[in-house]
């Protein structure tokens, strides 16, 4: 079921919303891209359903809005600890099935991993999923393969077509539209180009083998791959004091990378996975293996970023293949 | 047979080794074409030439071995590459209408070139618009980043594009890409302090590198494309020397103005007495000094407000 | 809601210094806590560093820290009466329980020793609740020695051995060579049934598990303590994770049938 309405009423619709939500979406930053005269899509806050990018394969996930990328922990002075202000809003963010079953595994790293993460607990119980359709497959996408192309996990969705929205509503707390109502439920991509299929047991042996050698030569360790993942979590904690009073500072964690120098790197100098092939079997196995054996499904969901984003043309699903027909062969 | 030879030049062909025979050199500005107009080059070498065409240093074609006499039915058949190129002319089907002012030539650019900072050719093609036809001997190259493939330090004016990095703290994850990079390939602006990225403007060269490196996109590019404007730097017998900086973070109306101011320069100053009446600008600075040169070539121009002049210049 | 990664504060009731870089610092604690578990200690606007449990005493808890960073050289300057911040402790520890009424043998690199102090401490004070308690440590040099006291201490109830890599120190007349080479002529009651726990570094944890399975120490009854880098001691940075192993959750103590199963 979904209300027909014009891209005018929508765009009222979004600034009712705005009274109690932030509204998250992909946006194309013009010239923002690495390379000159390209743009990059990123998460941003948006008003109207034109600033919205619809038609490409956003650069980063939705990931950043519920895990920031630098997100303070703490504020320091002298003797006292406060948590920062969260404000009262909630989120309403726009985003592809892959992206919300991606929230789904930060889920079970936040909340269900040990205990719960209190920061991330927060953030998540403001959001609300408003569903992008995919019509068609983007480059490098296996979500298929992965199961991760349906979903039923949205608030809402949205189909705009010509001057019309049709806006389809799965929770109350989405409000009403006065408009005729039509008989209208997502489309999903149903097959990609791209298909991976994952070997049933990833043996231990396999992982030592010198099938990852080869990627020690042509991994670069940027970790772009890690960075565009909507499923990669992991962050490094730093504390930093104010340059203009040093009695004050802060306890952030951002971002972090198993592919990249220093993820394991201890105080003394003793650190594990030096060579780019072994972080890559790290992260492989993480995504196709270890992370299933804990959670039940795989932490891939199949959106393809890191293959979009590799400056070295290293495919994660040709990877995942190529384990197969190891696998098979033995 | 009569020829007259200034005239012969000034229409962009040459006197060469053997008598009577000519050679006419196609300008490329931007050093960029639709691959078409290879046919018409491919056409006159076969049909006027001796079949052979030699690529020159300013990303030009050099058609040899045609009759003196043939020029006029070789200007005519050019005639469609000079209005697909869209050089400037004085007179139709008559070829080109100088040769002192050389082809404008450009690195590829950020068309392909991952580093470029801008599209080369693009701006190649809009300084040819404004100076070309003039026949003041003027070399002008464009390159997209400091690496200075096309070596336009090699120039009178040298073109390189910058960029001026913006960095969004809040998506930096301290992995210092950038810092590694700058500090073993560039200029070693970057310092990590506080689990981020401090740049030192006044070291920084605007190469994109950081842009390039950050796998987070806490690095990006400003919408204003700038330059680095490198002058009187040439190649020949006396004195050969490699271009100094003018003019960092200018912007491309003021690269165009201060070209362009610098005709009138050279029509002022230039030599009378030169031999063949012919002084490259490199030699007029070199008489007038720099401040001379400074002064006439700024005239009128409105700077943007991020535009450094160099205060003093030794080559 | 409470906030897992808000320290507390705590008090430094005593500093010990061992080595030149080498402190234990006890600090006001009181609450559950085993040897091998570890708090996550931190000096607001220096950092957070992961340290091992090394002694637990009524109301106290001994974390014996090396200056090795920004965070650990800071730590270095307080004195008594100062204050940490903690949180923790987290990790699973070693199971007392486990080893009583048993022939257990404690191998000990290094700082690795700190992790299984509280084990050693506990039976050498109780030690008619174990069959047999030996411990073999090996330090780099005799400067390198740590918990001297607590040494000379336990040699009364329980068997040391104390040995260094090498010595240009000519006043040390104990042992010297790697733990390893004592592993060979250390006597072993009843191979099959004793339980023997190896802690270090991670080349010193490969050798000396492989010396005593060649003494016929049965793999189960082997224990080991790994140390990673723990950012966030509750599962979620992901840094100490080996395999599908969360070191902080699941470790850092394992038995080595799962560990010695791990790739780094």
């Amino acid at each position: 079921m979904a209300y027909k309405v014009t891209g005018i009423r929508f765009n009222q619709y979004l600034k009712e919303l705005e009274k109690e939500y932030l509204i998250f979406a992909p946006v194309a930053l013009l010239g923002k891209g690495a390379f000159t005269n390209t743009d990059s899509v990123r998460y941003q806050k948006i008003t109207k359903l034109e600033e919205v990018e619809l038609t490409i394969k956003a650069n980063f996930s939705a990931k950043e809005i519920l895990l920031p990328i630098t997100e303070t922990l703490f504020y320091f002075n002298e003797d006292n600890w406060t948590e920062p202000k969260v404000h009262d809003k909630k989120i309403l963010l726009f985003l592809r099935s892959c992206d919300i079953h991606g929230i789904k595994r930060l889920d079970d790293i936040y909340l269900r991993n040990g205990c719960e993460d209190p920061y991330y607990k927060v953030f998540r119980k403001k959001v609300r999923f408003c569903l992008i359709e995919c019509y068609e497959s983007f480059a490098n996408c296996f979500c298929a393969s992965m199961g991760t192309n349906i979903t039923d996990e949205y608030d809402m969705f949205i189909r705009p077509e010509g001057d019309y929205v049709y806006v389809g509503i799965n929770n109350k707390e989405m409000g009403r539209l006065d408009e005729k109502v039509v008989d209208l439920s997502p489309r999903f991509v149903m097959q990609n180009k791209t298909k991976v299929s994952i070997p049933k047991e990833l043996s231990k042996g396999l992982a030592q083998s010198v099938f990852w050698e080869e990627y020690s030569s042509r991994c670069i360790g940027c970790g772009r791959c890690s960075f565009v993942c909507p499923t990669c979590s992991c962050f490094s904690m730093q504390d930093i004091f104010y340059k203009e009073n040093k009695n004050m500072g802060e306890r952030r964690r951002v971002w972090s990378s198993c592919m990249v120098d220093g993820f394991t790197d201890m105080a003394g100098g003793h650190s594990f996975r030096k060579k780019q092939g072994d972080r890559m079997r790290f992260r492989v196995m993480h995504k196709f293996h270890d992370y299933k054996k804990r959670f039940g499904y795989h932490m891939c969901v199949g959106c393809g970023r890191c293959d979009d984003a590799c400056p070295e043309y290293i495919s994660i699903a040709h990877c995942a293949n190529r384990l197969k027909s190891i696998v098979e062969e033995k | 047979m009569d020829i007259n030879t200034k005239i012969l030049k000034k229409n962009a062909f040459r006197i060469t080794k053997e008598r009577y025979k000519t050679a006419i050199r196609i300008r490329v500005p931007g050093g960029e074409m639709a691959a078409k107009y290879l046919d018409t080059v491919k056409y006159v070498a076969e049909t006027f030439g001796n079949g052979t065409i030699h690529i020159t240093t300013r990303q030009g074609f050099e058609i040899p071995g045609i009759d003196i006499e043939k020029m006029a039915e070789v200007n005519a058949i050019i005639q469609s590459l000079i209005d697909g190129l869209e050089v400037n002319q004085t007179d139709s089907n008559a070829g080109y209408s100088a040769a002192g002012t050389r082809n404008v030539a450009a690195c590829i650019g950020s068309r392909v070139c991952q580093f470029a900072n801008f599209d080369t050719s693009a701006f190649a093609q809009r300084i040819e618009k404004v100076i070309f036809p003039n026949d003041y001997h003027v070399k002008i190259a464009l390159t997209g980043c400091p690496n200075d493939c096309i070596k336009a330090r090699m120039n009178d004016f040298g073109i390189i594009g910058m960029n001026e990095p913006q960095y969004d703290s809040y998506r930096c994850i301290g992995c210092q890409a950038c810092v590694k990079a700058c500090e073993k390939k560039s200029a070693g602006a970057l310092k990590f302090e506080n689990f981020k990225v401090v740049r030192h403007s006044d070291k920084c060269i605007g190469c994109g590198e950081c842009v390039l490196k950050c796998p987070t996109g806490a690095w990006t590019r400003s919408s204003n494309k700038l330059y680095q404007l490198v002058i009187m730097g040439r190649t020949g017998r006396k004195n050969p020397r490699i271009a100094q900086p003018f003019i960092k973070w200018i912007d491309e109306a003021s690269v165009l103005e201060i070209i362009k101011n610098t005709y009138a320069y050279v029509h002022n100053y230039i030599d009378k007495d030169a031999p063949g009446g012919k002084e490259h600008v490199g030699y007029i600075v070199d008489r007038t000094g720099y401040q001379v040169f400074k002064n006439w070539v700024l005239k009128d121009v409105i700077l943007n407000p991020k535009a450094q002049v160099a205060e003093y210049i030794y080559w | 809601m409470s906030n897992t990664y808000l320290p507390f504060k705590s008090r430094i009731i005593k500093i010990i210094p061992h080595t030149a870089i080498d402190y234990t610092f006890l600090m006001e604690y009181k609450g559950d806590v085993k040897p091998g578990q570890f708090f996550e200690v931190s000096i607001p606007k220096f950092g957070e560093a992961p340290i091992s449990v090394s002694e637990i005493g009524e109301g106290y808890v001994g974390l014996t820290i090396r200056r090795v960073g920004l965070v650990t050289n800071t730590i270095h300057e307080l004195q008594e009466g100062g204050v940490l911040f903690l949180r923790g402790p987290y990790g699973n520890g070693f199971n007392i329980d486990l080893f009583k009424s048993k022939e257990v043998i404690v191998a000990a690199g290094g700082t690795g020793l700190a992790p299984v102090k509280g084990v050693v401490d506990y039976f050498a004070d109780n030690v008619h609740e174990v069959t047999v308690f030996s411990l073999i440590a090996g330090f780099k040099s005799p400067k390198d020695i740590l918990y001297k006291a607590d040494f000379e201490k336990w040699q009364r109830t329980i068997n040391v051995i104390v040995t260094v890599d090498g010595s240009d120190d000519e006043t040390y007349t104990g042992n010297t060579g790697l733990i390893t080479n004592y592993i060979q002529d250390i006597s072993i009651e009843n191979q099959s049934m004793a339980n023997v726990i190896v802690v270090g570094p991670p080349v010193m944890i490969r050798f000396t598990v492989a010396e005593f399975l060649k003494r016929g120490i049965r793999e189960e009854n082997i224990w080991v303590s790994y140390e990673r880098k723990m950012c966030c001691g509750v599962g979620k940075c992901g840094h100490c994770k080996i395999d599908d192993t969360y070191i902080c959750l699941e470790g850092p103590v394992f038995n080595y049938v799962k560990a010695k199963s791990f790739i780094d």
